[in-house]
């Protein structure tokens, strides 16, 4: 059981590259809708898009612990 | 085979103790361990141990089979996530019968939410699909408030009530209906001259990419939202445990259950939209 945690936690560490990723992007669209907030609406669109896209990676690593944790088992 | 027994043991709500322990594999936990298991359980408080919580998130987590339909040699198991599929359908149908019955030139208040729901989806279709919108908006309408109340379906706290979007066969089903979707408004506007003509844009080198996409798009389609509806469940599972059912649940449930379930049905059908529109554009 010890090893199957442990690797079910190396799995989900991908995490780490969507949350930069995601506060880059977010940080961007801060900056983008001060400088013209009448395009708020569609910077929204489009950071929701990226946001989406880069927190897939996260996803695949909780989905790759999830089989881990319950089909695995150890 | 043990889940099973912890299970039923659950159900009845003095647990018999003798049953737990007779059904308890012997590479499960020990039966001392899952006469406290059933025990607790029954009496509404979660387990500390670390086997109490494993096996609590176990059970939380499997699908369950309700019952069979016969089917001539053969059944089919209805399992509990079809069901709750089956709740929503007809609630959502029962409601638009209910609330288009009479529809007024001037709206009340009920006719003025519908409508503001209604004009949402179609100026989000007109925006991303162009002059197209009106063949594809009624699809996305429809799979926007099946998905908004599936993922949030955990708020009304009933146990069976489980969010159905956290099986993945669900959401496998509702991704390959979106690139069947995709493959179909490429033929009905394109024509299949056109579609093949598409895979060889913008140069012949992009070929074996551009078929890629109808596997990799519906993929991660399914995978992202099952991703997050069963990484949510879970969180839930363990915050309702760690805070004995005080406090703390409404407050993640605000993240979890409001904000990340909205968003993700949100996402789901835009993401759909963005291939839709860009596949007959």
């Amino acid at each position: 059981m010890s090893f199957t945690a442990l690797g079910a936690a190396i799995a989900v560490l991908t995490g780490l590259g969507a949350g930069i990723g995601i506060g880059i992007a977010t940080g961007k669209a801060t900056e983008a809708v001060a400088r013209q907030p009448e395009a708020a609406n569609q910077i929204t669109k489009t950071l929701i898009l990226g946001m989406a896209l880069s927190e897939a990676t996260a996803i695949y690593g909780l989905v790759v612990s999830i089989l881990i944790m319950f089909v695995v088992k150890g | 085979m043990s889940n099973q027994n912890v299970t039923e043991a659950e159900n009845s709500h003095q647990g018999n103790a003798a049953e737990a322990v007779a059904g308890i594999d012997p590479d499960g936990l020990s039966a001392l361990e899952a006469v406290a298991t059933s025990h607790e359980a029954s009496t509404g408080a979660a387990d500390h141990s670390e086997g109490g919580i494993s096996e609590h998130l176990d059970h939380a987590v499997t699908v369950r089979e309700v019952f069979q339909i016969p089917v001539g040699n053969s059944t089919i198991p209805i399992t509990e996530t079809v069901v709750v599929s089956w709740v929503i359908m007809a609630v959502l149908i029962i409601v638009a019968k209910i609330f288009t019955k009479k529809l007024e030139t001037f709206p009340g208040k009920v006719q003025n939410f519908i409508e503001a729901v209604v004009d949402g989806i179609n100026s989000l279709c007109k925006d991303i699909l162009g002059h197209h919108w009106k063949h594809f908006s009624a699809y996305f309408g429809t799979v926007i408030l099946f998905l908004g109340i599936a993922n949030t379906i955990a708020l009304l706290e009933i146990p069976w009530l489980k969010p159905p979007t956290k099986n993945i066969n669900v959401t496998a089903a509702l991704a390959i209906m979106t690139i069947l979707l995709v493959l179909g408004s490429q033929i009905r506007f394109k024509k299949v001259s056109g579609m093949i003509k598409s895979w060889f844009e913008p140069n012949p080198i992009m070929f074996p990419f551009h078929l890629m996409d109808y596997i990799i798009r519906p993929l991660s389609l399914c995978l992202r939202l099952f991703g997050n509806i069963f990484g949510a469940f879970i969180m839930m599972e363990l915050v309702i445990i760690a805070s004995q059912k005080l406090l703390l649940p409404p407050i993640f449930s605000l993240y979890f259950d409001i904000f990340d379930g909205l968003l993700q049905a949100f996402v789901f059908v835009f993401l759909s939209m963005l291939y839709v529109g860009e596949a007959i554009e």
